[in-house]
C-alpha cells in the first residue's frame, strides 16, 4: 500500500520511483542511519542521476520522506518493497487526476416581489437596489466620488441581509477580492469612478482571462489625472477598447436614467454569469447624483452556484480558477474560445433606444446625460418642424451597429453628442467600420469636456445650423 | 491513491511523461516541501473539500498543479485580496494564500496588511527565499545586504535599502492570532515548519483567526549552490536577519461566523426601503399654469443652507403625485464660488433635459446666488430670496414675480435656524401653487418618519412660509 503521508506508528520504510528523484540530497542529510547515498547512475527517464537507497539499517523513522520536496519522491510505503518495484506506476497513481466528483451547478431561483409602490432614488442608489434584487450580497469598493454614495448604501443595507460589504485597501485590492468571490462563482460588484477605474484594469483583464463574473459601476468623472468630480463620458475608450492587457473585451451598459440604473444593474448580472465576464456599467458623474422615479422589478433573484466556480466545497473541488496558460497552444485555444464568446455577445447583447428615429433626417447619437438632453432637444427641433431623431446607444460595447444601419438610408447628417473629446463618435465610426458601411452620412458634433455637459441649446444650434447650411 | 495530491498532475504539461507525478520545481528547492508540510496538515485536518488554493505568481504560481483542493491562480501581489474573496464567498471555506517574498513583501504588501490587519480567518504562507526565483533572480525585497543578484549585480547596498522582516511586521498588527518564522534547512526545522503550518490552518479551521508563516526557504539555482550548500547558506546567513521562532500566539475563542445571506422578498422590500402601501398617492393636476409640460425650479444657496434637501422634497411630491421628476445637485462651472445649488424638472410624462438652466422658479438663500441666476429665470417666473440677508436685491425683469421673505429670520425666531429651507419651501408652495399643501406635507411627513421630534417644528415652519408669502399677496 502506498499512502502520502507519515504514519509514524507503523513505521514504514522509505520507497523511491528514481524517474521522479531530481537528486537534491537533501535526504541523505536527514538520515541518521546513513542509508540513502548519492547515485551514480543516470536514470534514462530523467536524465538525473537519482539517490541510491539502501534500506539495510532502516529503521522507519521517515525523516528522509518529510526531507523529500517531490509528492511523489521518497514514499512511505509498509510491506514487500520489491513487489512495489515492480509494478507500473500509471496503476499505482490511478486512472483519474482527482477523486473529486464532476461538479454540478446549484440553479438559482426568480422569487416573486409583491407590487412595489415606485421608488426615488438617485443613480447610484438605483443600481445599488437593482444589485440587490439581482442576487447580489458582496460588493468590494474603495470611495472615489462621485460613486461612494451606492458603496455606502450597499455598506448600511448589505449586512441587514447576511451580506458583505468590504472596504477594500485600494481598487487594485477591490477588483481582486472581486476575482476572489466572483471565483467563487457569487454574483458581487464594485462601485468606482475613472481614476479608480483605471486601477482596476489590471484585475479586470485577469478576470476576463479566467472566465469570472463582476458587475463594475463607473461612474465617469472629468479627466485625465485627478481632473474634477464633474460628470464626463471620457472613459468610453476605456471601457470599450481597453480593458486592461490582452485580448479583452466586456458589454458595455449605458443607462441615462435612475430607472435605467436599477434596470441595466440587473440585466448585467445576468450577462455576466451567462458568458462568464465582467460586465462594465458606464454612467456619468451626473446620472450617479441625478434623482428620479424608479420602478421595481416583479421578481428578485436567488442565485445558485455555477458549475465552473471554486467555492470551497466538494461538489466543486475540482475546478480551477486561472488565466495562465503555459503552453502557447493552450493559450491560443482559450483566445479562441474568448473571442467566440466576443463573437456570441456581438451577435446577442447588441441594445439601442430609439427617439422619434423613424423618419429623421439628422441622427443625433447620444448616450447616458447627454442623451437627455438630446432628446429634450430632438423634440425641440420636432416642434420648429425639423426632422430630428435620437438614437441613444444602451450597449457602447458590442455597439448597437444592427439597430443604427436601418436609420442610414434616411439620415442627411449624424451628430454625436458627448461630455468628452468624441470617444463616443470614434466607437460609432469603428462600427461603421466594421459593418463596411461605406457611404454613412457626415458626421459633426456638440462636445464638451472636463465635466461640463452639452446642453439642449448646443444641440439645437449645431442641427439648425446644418439644416440651414 | 487518495491523497491531497492529485493522483496525476494533469495541469502540468498535460501530465505527460514524468510530469504526471513530478513538480516543476527545481532540485533542492523548498517550494516542494511546503506544498506536503500542506497537503499533510491539509488531511489530517479533513478539510479537503473545503480548502481553496490560492496560487500566487512566482515560481509558486502551478501550486494548483498538484495540490487537489479548490484552486484559484491569483494576480501578482493579489493572493491576500482573492482569499478574502473567496472567504467571504463562502466563509466555510478553508482559504490557503501561498506567495513568495517578492509577491508578498513587495508588489502586494497594501493587500496582505490590510488582509492580516483585518484577521479574517485565513492561512498564509509566505516562503522567502532572498530572491526572485520566477524572473530569474533579481533582488527580492528580502534579499540581504551584500547578495548579489541580476539587479544588484555588485551586492545589495544602502541605496536599495534593508531585507524586509515581515513575520516581525505582520506579528506586530493586532489582526492575526498567530505568527511563526520557520526554515526547512535540516530535520529540527523541517518539523517546526510542518506544526507550524498546521498550526496556521488550525487557526482557521476552528474559526479563531488568521494564521501567517513564514518559511525561509532554499533556491539552490538563483544562489548558484548546490541544494546542500544552500541549506547552510539560509542557516547561516539568513536566520541571523530573519530570526525563527514564533512571534505572535494568541489564544483566542472562536468568533468568526457570517449567517448565509438572505434572500426573503418580504425582508428585502423592508431593508430597500420600498412599500407595497400606496402612501397617499394618487394623481393631482400637472401645475401647468406654470408650463404645460416640464416645470424646472432652482435652490441655490451655500453648502449647508438645506437647497438640497427642499429639492428632494420637491422631487419626492411630483412624484407622488404622479409625474416624473429629476433632482441634481450643484454640478459643472456655474457652481463655483462657494454656491451649492440644486435642479428640480418636474414633466408630465418624461424629463428631457434635468438641468435647469432657465428655471421657472428660482430659491434663492443669499445674495450672490440671486444675482447670479435670478437674470436666468423665465419671463412670468418666480423668484423667492432669503431677505434677511439680501438686503437690496438687484432690479428684477418687470415679467417675474419676486418675493422677499427672511427665511432665516423667521427660522431664528421659531428657534431653530437651519430649517429656513423649510420655511423656503413653504414660501415656494404658496408663490408658485405647484401642488397642494396637503402634498407637501405628506412628503415631509414621511421624510422623517425616522425623525419624529423635528416634524412639530418643520410643519411651523412650513406655515410660516406659506403665511409670509400670502401677507405679501395681501399687499399687492
Amino acid at each position: 500500500m502506498v499512502t502520502t503521508k507519515t504514519d509514524k506508528k507503523a513505521r514504514p520504510k522509505p520507497f523511491l520511483f528514481p524517474q521522479f528523484c531530481k537528486a537534491c540530497g537533501r535526504c541523505i542529510e536527514a538520515c541518521p542511519k546513513d542509508c540513502i547515498h548519492v547515485g551514480t547512475q543516470i536514470d534514462p527517464n530523467s536524465g538525473l542521476t537519482p539517490v541510491v537507497v539502501e534500506l539495510d539499517k532502516c529503521n522507519g523513522c521517515g525523516l528522509c520522506i518529510d526531507a523529500c520536496p517531490e509528492p511523489y519522491g521518497l514514499m512511505p510505503v509498509e510491506g514487500e518493497i520489491e513487489d512495489m518495484s515492480l509494478m507500473d506506476p500509471a496503476q499505482i497513481f490511478g486512472p483519474r487526476q482527482t477523486s473529486a466528483p464532476k461538479p454540478e451547478p446549484i440553479p438559482g431561483t426568480l422569487v416573486p416581489l409583491p407590487d412595489l409602490e415606485p421608488m426615488v432614488l438617485k443613480g447610484t442608489h438605483a443600481a445599488a437596489v437593482g444589485a440587490i434584487l439581482a442576487g447580489c450580497r458582496h460588493v468590494f469598493g474603495y470611495p472615489i466620488t462621485p460613486s461612494t454614495e451606492g458603496a455606502e448604501l450597499m455598506a448600511k443595507l448589505l449586512p441587514q441581509l447576511d451580506g458583505v460589504f468590504v472596504q477594500a485597501v485600494s481598487e487594485v485590492a477591490t477588483v481582486n477580492i472581486m476575482y476572489g468571490c466572483g471565483g467563487a462563482g457569487l454574483r458581487c460588484a464594485t462601485f468606482t469612478s475613472s481614476p479608480g477605474f483605471s486601477l482596476m484594469l489590471e484585475g479586470i483583464s485577469y478576470m476576463i482571462g479566467a472566465e469570472l463574473p463582476g458587475v463594475f459601476f463607473n461612474i465617469m468623472r472629468g479627466g485625465p489625472g485627478l481632473g474634477n468630480i464633474g460628470p464626463e463620458q471620457s472613459d468610453i475608450s476605456l471601457v470599450c477598447r481597453g480593458l486592461g492587457h490582452g485580448n479583452t473585451h466586456a458589454v458595455v451598459l449605458a443607462p441615462s436614467t435612475p430607472q435605467e440604473m436599477l434596470d441595466l444593474t440587473i440585466a448585467a448580472f445576468d450577462i455576466s454569469f451567462e458568458y462568464r465576464n465582467p460586465v462594465v456599467i458606464a454612467a456619468d458623474g451626473y446620472l450617479g447624483q441625478m434623482t428620479g422615479r424608479v420602478e421595481l422589478p416583479k421578481t428578485l433573484t436567488k442565485p445558485g452556484i455555477p458549475q465552473w466556480a471554486v467555492y470551497g466545497d466538494r461538489a466543486h473541488r475540482g475546478n480551477l480558477i486561472t488565466s495562465i496558460y503555459i503552453i502557447e497552444a493552450d493559450l491560443e485555444i482559450h483566445n479562441e474560445k474568448i473571442l467566440a464568446k466576443y463573437d456570441r455577445m456581438i451577435e446577442n447583447e447588441q441594445r439601442a433606444n430609439c427617439f422619434r428615429c423613424d423618419d429623421a433626417e439628422w441622427l443625433v447619437i447620444a448616450c447616458n446625460t447627454p442623451a437627455r438632453m438630446a432628446k429634450g432637444a430632438v423634440q425641440e427641433l420636432r416642434d420648429q418642424g425639423i426632422k430630428a431623431g435620437l438614437f441613444r446607444p444602451i450597449t457602447l460595447w458590442p455597439f448597437p451597429i444592427k439597430q443604427l444601419t436601418p436609420l442610414l438610408d434616411r439620415a442627411r447628417g449624424l451628430i454625436v453628442v458627448e461630455a468628452g473629446p468624441g470617444q463616443l463618435e470614434d466607437e460609432v465610426r469603428l462600427a461603421l467600420s466594421h459593418a463596411d458601411i461605406r457611404n454613412a452620412p457626415p458626421f459633426s458634433h456638440v462636445r464638451r469636456y472636463g465635466g461640463v455637459l452639452p446642453q439642449q441649446q448646443e444641440i439645437v444650434d449645431k442641427v439648425t445650423a446644418l439644416v440651414e447650411a | 491513491m487518495d491523497g491531497v495530491f492529485y493522483n496525476r498532475f494533469e495541469r502540468h504539461a498535460h501530465g505527460e511523461g514524468l510530469k504526471g507525478q513530478s513538480t516543476h520545481y527545481c532540485a533542492g528547492c523548498g517550494h516542494g516541501l511546503v506544498h506536503k508540510y500542506l497537503a499533510d496538515a491539509i488531511d489530517e485536518l479533513g478539510v479537503q473539500d473545503r480548502t481553496i488554493a490560492i496560487s500566487p505568481v512566482g515560481c509558486a504560481v502551478f501550486m494548483y498543479y498538484y495540490l487537489d483542493v479548490g484552486n484559484s491562480q491569483a494576480a501578482h501581489g493579489r493572493a491576500p485580496a482573492v482569499a478574502l474573496g473567496h472567504k467571504m464567498a463562502n466563509p466555510e471555506s478553508i482559504v490557503i494564500c501561498y506567495q513568495g517574498d517578492g509577491d508578498l513583501a513587495s508588489i502586494g504588501l497594501a493587500e496582505i496588511i490590510q488582509a492580516t490587519q483585518m484577521g479574517i480567518p485565513m492561512s498564509i504562507i509566505f516562503v522567502n527565499n532572498a530572491i526572485y526565483g520566477m524572473t530569474g533572480g533579481q533582488m527580492a525585497p528580502t534579499t540581504l545586504m551584500e547578495q548579489q543578484t541580476t539587479t544588484t549585480p555588485t551586492g545589495r547596498d544602502r541605496l536599495t535599502g534593508e531585507p524586509m522582516r515581515m513575520a516581525e511586521t505582520i506579528g506586530q498588527l493586532s489582526g492575526p492570532v498567530y505568527v511563526e518564522r520557520v526554515a526547512l534547512y535540516d530535520n529540527k526545522q523541517r518539523v517546526r515548519a510542518q506544526k507550524a503550518i498546521k498550526k496556521a490552518l488550525r487557526v482557521q479551521v476552528e474559526n479563531r483567526g488568521l494564521g501567517f508563516v513564514e518559511v525561509l526557504s532554499e533556491c539552490p539555482t538563483h544562489l548558484h549552490m548546490s541544494p546542500s550548500d544552500a541549506e547552510q547558506w539560509v542557516k547561516q546567513e539568513m536566520v541571523p536577519i530573519f530570526p525563527l521562532g514564533v512571534k505572535k500566539d494568541v489564544d483566542t475563542e472562536p468568533w468568526f461566523n457570517l449567517d448565509e445571506p438572505n434572500f426573503e422578498p418580504d425582508d428585502i422590500v423592508t431593508v430597500i426601503g420600498s412599500s407595497t402601501e400606496s402612501s397617499a398617492k394618487g394623481t393631482e393636476p400637472f401645475p401647468s399654469h406654470i408650463d404645460a409640460e416640464d416645470i424646472s425650479l432652482k435652490f441655490a444657496g451655500a453648502g449647508g443652507d438645506g437647497a438640497q434637501t427642499i429639492a428632494m422634497l420637491t422631487t419626492r411630491t411630483a412624484i407622488n403625485a404622479g409625474y416624473d421628476s429629476t433632482h441634481i445637485p450643484s454640478y459643472g462651472p456655474e457652481s463655483r464660488g462657494g454656491t451649492s445649488y440644486a435642479d428640480v424638472h418636474i414633466a408630465t410624462t418624461e424629463v428631457l433635459s434635468p438641468a435647469s438652466l432657465k428655471p421657472h422658479v428660482l430659491v434663492a438663500f443669499n445674495p450672490q446666488s440671486l444675482e447670479k441666476f435670478g437674470p436666468t429665470v423665465r419671463d412670468g417666473g418666480v423668484v423667492l430670496y432669503d431677505s434677511t440677508v439680501i438686503a437690496e436685491p438687484p432690479q428684477m425683469d418687470p415679467g417675474i414675480k419676486t418675493y422677499g421673505i427672511p427665511f432665516t429670520q423667521i427660522a431664528v425666531d421659531l428657534g431653530k435656524a437651519m430649517v429656513k429651507n423649510t420655511v423656503a419651501l413653504g414660501a415656494t408652495v404658496a408663490a408658485t401653487k405647484i401642488f397642494p399643501v396637503e402634498r407637501f406635507v405628506n412628503t415631509m411627513e414621511d421624510a422623517l418618519k425616522n425623525k419624529c421630534a423635528l416634524l412639530p417644528i418643520n410643519r411651523e415652519a412650513f406655515n410660516r412660509g406659506i403665511e409670509a408669502v400670502e401677507a405679501l399677496d395681501k399687499t399687492r
